[in-house]
């Protein structure tokens, strides 16, 4: 019982610190590869604790300020059904079919929050950003219904045990981890489907109104979004892990190589990306279904 | 766990706002060409935890950089009010401090804290990288001593400010 | 001779009856009359709920007995039509005040009951005269319902008629085809002649029967008339319509599929593709391409009506998706989303008719900002958009659930995709929804708006406890719906009372497990959003704009053509129009009709004469040499 919560507080915990040390790690690679000296390693935390240490916040009304909350609670919620180095709180609860609903809680949540502002960069923006989840949610489904076909469960953590002894699915159905890499840049709004927040088109969009605490809650969320979206890669390709450390260096590499396409790409037009998504990705992820039904 | 008192508070919070300043994207004037090369390889202020950020909401300092004209300070009060406490400014270039080569302009701001308060001026036409950095590094100085206070002062003395407001924008 | 079922029946017919002549008193006497037999209804649907009536004889017609009989799935469809009505009509008293002519509202009054008696014949027919005849009174009455709602609805309501009536054509044949090889129409007769002539005759009576259905139930491609028929009735009239009397239709393939065609006549009598029969296959195909095509539709809409109706086709496809995979699993899921789509499609009607109430506009561009002004309307619209979404915890999630496992289990991966990206594409719409009416910059027009009266949002909280319960819970649907299967002889499944157990090759569900853990660690992030500084309530003018000031006149807000670009993605897809298609027909029928039908109908007195001298003197001869005319 005693394991339970301290699982059950701790997996939230080292989610967060998993997610913000990526949030650290990418602006210090970025500013190298640009030539950069670059920030210290410890910028997010600052730029976080400075946010909700404001002395002023302002709130456009009840929702506006429930955005951002509802937006970590539906990250830590996800937390829980994705299978941590061998911790699985809540995997019994709900499959992979449910978890696809289940990260969509906090992001339309934050999508309320944002509308209530009343400024039309923000409905822009989450228009946007619902277009696009509209984009690689077709490929991202289809990748996951061959996942499951493939070991016969819709359960993730018997997905994980099937990958044992480096039977990973990214050998075994390679054409699905490359869509699925693809589709984890757009789930996290990285170039070039930063589209969402285009600082020069939507002057942010969703967080355009958000400022002080609310503005330091949205980055504490965006570090569980990038921890969720990639230990999910990892725990569907990767074979997950059972060692947490294991488990961090699968998740380091996959965003690695990602940091390295993301920054040189330039950024997509939303219709371009949707139909970027619904072309190729689509093709090649149907391709592997088909693969996985004949074999 | 010991209650910090309110002083402890306030030296920690400052530590955080000195080490994470985010700049408001809003040029009013020609300095703001200075900023590229700041912000890019050869100066990059990201090292101090400077960053550019697009709205007022999410900003703490504003750059006047350059001249001010009439039309623009509107613009730049409606901006400055938006901003969260804490908030700082800085007046960036002769124009700021006298109006410089506009001094005899009839549409020219000539003395930009009138209107709203600097912490902090830069003086050149234009001021160089090295010479914004180093306001930069004196401004965390300020904020880190907790005399960067333009945003009290604002609001001390707003009827003046808005008396003086008034009177130019009509 | 039990006499509860007749009575059950007769409840809202007499109610109606007198409620019509309440109207003549006095309005609070036609309204209270209306509640109360409406409520009475209620009452006795639920005295009997769970009971299982076998074969109550109530007549007989062409020698055929007249019958009605209850089943577990029948008290679940009854629960829908029951309670959704009671809660129109209470929804009706405030929101039809504004109508001056009271043989007008008495008539309404009048028709909604009848409605109600109509579907609830429907549901407890036990063979098929019963069931036409009240399929009809359904068709008519809600025809007179619709066209309740102002001059355009008249358009809407001749469409849907006309649509009914080829529906209920299609119908009568095939029940007329049953009658002259089995000369009974009680259900368990008609499947056994069904079981013992050819294939070819079962198709066709399937099919002839499923275009009834199909037109009820709006089913692409014979769901033209919704999105018209349902935007432009009267705001209460909608969720009986998108809610309860879409799922006749359901209902129908439910006993055409289940009750008349057991399952293994469909597998003896035509292929299979993946262990479904072709037939159903099909229907499976029809339904995912309704979820597809009407997402896409309910994208681009403008009307927030007009973009439920669109969803409310979409729902269905689900509803029949699961019906027709023909696995426990599937037809469970597909039961349950009736009633999931039932209570949240109400409840997101009844929401957006109370903002028309007080704003008079469903013109999605023209509104905007009334979360301050209607908070409990935009509670009930959010509890709504979440379930009809599919987002855990509510209800719609756990049946659109049970429907992808039905799938996966069967593995039809492409319907599975099909059903996935409406499910996606749902968010597009019901985000659009609630954003364009509750969120973004409150027009100055609107500045006075209140919330609805309290008659008005009772409805709208009963149906927002009814989406949490059925969602936390979903266990107490599942109870009559997997006991109803059973009778239909399907293999039970394994369920408890928050959700399913890990099967071998399902996985688990336990929504209260999502809903709690959901509810604590949204506590936890709000006490610890509390601990910092408080925040300033600031008013929408104060808003960024690159410095610019933003003022009332100035319209500071997004709201038309919200999701442009991704129009300009999906527009290939429509060029092709069903509904042209239609009217291209209608144009030739017209044609046709002035060309040659004027050389029948010549408008002249003498030739019409003559037509009734040569009918008279036809039928004279049929009876005097024939003695019969069936």
């Amino acid at each position: 019982m005693v394991k339970m919560i301290l699982i059950a507080i701790g997996a939230p915990l080292v989610a967060f610190a998993i997610g913000l040390s990526f949030m650290m790690i990418k602006r210090k690679i970025v500013a190298r590869i640009q030539r950069r000296y670059g920030p210290t390693i410890i910028q997010p935390i600052y730029d976080v604790l400075k946010l909700l240490v404001k002395e002023d916040n302002i709130s456009h009304g009840v929702i506006f300020s429930l955005g951002p909350i509802i937006a970590i609670a539906g990250s830590i919620l996800a937390v829980f059904f994705i299978p941590m180095a061998g911790f699985s709180m809540l995997t019994g609860s709900g499959d992979l079919i449910a978890l696809l609903y289940i990260m969509a809680i906090g992001s339309l949540g934050m999508a309320l929050g944002a509308g209530d502002s009343a400024n039309p960069n923000a409905s822009i923006g989450i228009s946007r950003a619902l277009t696009l989840m509209f984009g690689y949610d077709l490929p991202l489904v289809i990748i996951v219904i061959s996942v499951a076909l493939q070991y016969h469960t819709t359960n993730l953590s018997d997905i994980v045990a099937a990958q044992a002894n480096g039977n990973w699915t990214l050998w075994t159905l390679p054409l699905s981890a490359i869509v699925g890499f693809v589709v984890t840049y757009g789930a996290l709004g990285e170039h070039p489907f930063d589209i969402v927040t285009a600082p020069h088109e939507v002057a942010t969009g969703p967080m355009v109104e958000y400022g002080g605490k609310h503005l330091g809650f949205l980055m504490i969320s965006h570090a569980f979004h990038i921890y969720i979206e990639i230990a999910l890669f990892v725990d569907l390709f990767l074979g997950g892990a059972s060692n947490i450390l294991i488990f961090y260096l699968k998740m380091f590499a996959v965003f690695f190589i990602m940091i390295m396409f993301d920054e040189v790409l330039p950024r997509f037009k939303i219709d371009d990306a949707v139909r970027f998504y619904w072309k190729w990705p689509t093709v090649v992820a149907l391709i592997s279904l088909i693969i996985v039904l004949v074999k | 766990m010991e209650r910090m008192t309110e002083e402890q508070v306030k030296t920690i919070a400052n530590m955080l706002r000195k080490r994470s300043l985010w700049m408001i994207h809003y040029c009013t004037g020609c300095g703001a060409m200075e900023l590229p090369p700041t912000m890019t390889s050869r100066y990059d202020m990201e090292r101090f935890g400077l960053a550019p950020y697009v709205t007022s909401r999410q900003a703490d300092i504003l750059l006047i950089t350059g001249y001010l004209n009439v039309k623009t300070l509107r613009r730049v009060i409606t901006v400055y009010e938006q901003m969260l406490d804490p908030k700082y400014v800085i007046g960036f270039g002769s124009c700021a401090l006298n109006g410089g080569v506009y001094w005899d302009s009839y549409a020219v701001i000539k003395q930009l804290d009138r209107y709203i308060p600097a912490d902090l001026y830069i003086a050149g036409c234009m001021p160089r990288p090295e010479a914004i950095i180093s306001a930069f590094r004196h401004l965390m100085e300020l904020i880190d001593s907790g005399k960067a206070d333009g945003y009290k002062r604002y609001k001390r003395n707003l009827a003046y400010y808005k008396e003086n407001q008034r009177k130019v924008l009509g | 001779m039990n006499m509860s079922l007749e009575l059950l029946l007769a409840t809202p017919f007499i109610g109606g009856l007198l409620t019509y002549i309440g109207g003549k008193v006095h309005r609070w006497v036609r309204n209270i009359f209306a509640v109360l037999f409406s409520l009475l209804t209620l009452g006795e649907m639920s005295l009997f709920y769970n009971t299982t009536f076998k074969g109550d004889v109530w007549g007989s017609l062409f020698g055929s007995k007249l019958i009605l009989q209850t089943n577990p799935i029948t008290w679940l469809f009854l629960l829908i039509v029951t309670s959704i009505s009671l809660l129109v009509i209470v929804f009706s008293v405030d929101d039809m005040k504004h109508e001056e002519d009271h043989i007008v509202l008495d008539s309404y009054y009048m028709q909604l009951l009848f409605v109600e008696g109509a579907m609830i014949g429907i549901v407890l027919a036990g063979d098929l005269i019963t069931f036409f005849m009240f399929w009809e009174i359904m068709s008519w009455t809600s025809y007179f319902l619709i066209v309740h709602g102002g001059k355009k609805s008249m358009d809407a309501g001749y469409k849907y008629i006309i649509m009914s009536i080829i529906g209920a054509y299609a119908m009568f044949v095939a029940i007329a085809m049953i009658y002259s090889k089995a000369h009974s129409l009680v259900y368990p007769d008609v499947a056994l002649v069904l079981s013992q002539s050819s294939p070819t005759f079962t198709i066709w009576i399937i099919i002839l029967l499923g275009v009834g259905f199909f037109v009820k139930a709006a089913v692409m491609p014979l769901h033209t008339w919704l999105p018209d028929a349902h935007s432009e009735a009267p705001s209460p009239v909608s969720p009986l319509l998108s809610g309860v009397l879409i799922k006749m239709g359901a209902y129908g393939l439910f006993i055409i599929f289940y009750g008349l065609m057991s399952a293994n006549l469909a597998k003896n009598i035509m292929p299979s593709i993946f262990s479904t029969p072709v037939l159903l296959y099909i229907v499976q195909w029809l339904a995912a391409l309704s979820i597809v095509l009407a997402t896409f539709l309910a994208i681009m809409q403008e009307d927030a009506k007009r973009l439920l109706a669109y969803s409310s086709i979409s729902q269905i496809g689900y509803v029949v998706l699961g019906l027709a995979t023909g696995t426990s699993l599937g037809v469970a899921g597909g039961l349950f989303h009736a009633l999931n789509h039932a209570i949240f499609k109400s409840l997101l009607f009844l929401a957006v008719g109370a903002v028309i109430y007080r704003t008079g506009t469903r013109n999605l561009s023209d509104l905007g900002g009334l979360v301050k002004k209607m908070p409990f309307t935009f509670v009930a619209l959010v509890v709504g958009i979440i379930a009809l979404a599919g987002v855990p915890p509510l209800n719609g999630f756990v049946s659109k659930w049970m429907i992808y496992e039905a799938l996966l289990q069967k593995k039809e991966v492409f319907l599975l995709i099909m059903a996935f990206v409406g499910s996606t594409g749902a968010f597009l719409y019901v985000y659009r929804l609630v954003h364009s009416i509750f969120l973004g910059q409150l027009s100055q027009k609107h500045e006075n708006v209140k919330d609805v009266p309290i008659l008005m949002q009772i409805p709208m909280w009963v149906l927002v406890i009814a989406t949490v319960i059925y969602g936390i819970f979903p266990g107490l649907a599942m109870d009559v719906i997997v006991k109803g299967m059973k009778m239909f002889g399907f293999a039970p499944i394994a369920y408890n009372l928050y959700g399913f157990p890990q099967g071998s090759t399902m996985g688990a569900l336990k929504v209260i497990n999502i809903a709690s853990v959901l509810m604590i660690s949204f506590v936890v992030a709000w006490i610890f959003f509390l601990l910092f500084s408080k925040s300033r309530k600031v008013s929408q003018y104060d808003n960024y704009a690159a410095g610019q000031v933003v003022t009332p006149e100035l319209k500071y807000n997004y709201s038309f053509g919200f999701y442009m670009s991704f129009g300009r993605v999906i527009k290939p897809i429509f060029k092709i129009s069903i509904e042209r298609i239609y009217n291209y027909w209608v144009d030739a029928a017209k044609i046709f009709g002035d060309y040659y039908m004027r050389r029948v109908y010549t408008g002249n007195l003498e030739t019409y004469n003559s037509y009734i001298v040569i009918v008279v003197t036809i039928a004279a001869a049929a009876v005097l040499l024939g003695g019969k005319i069936w």
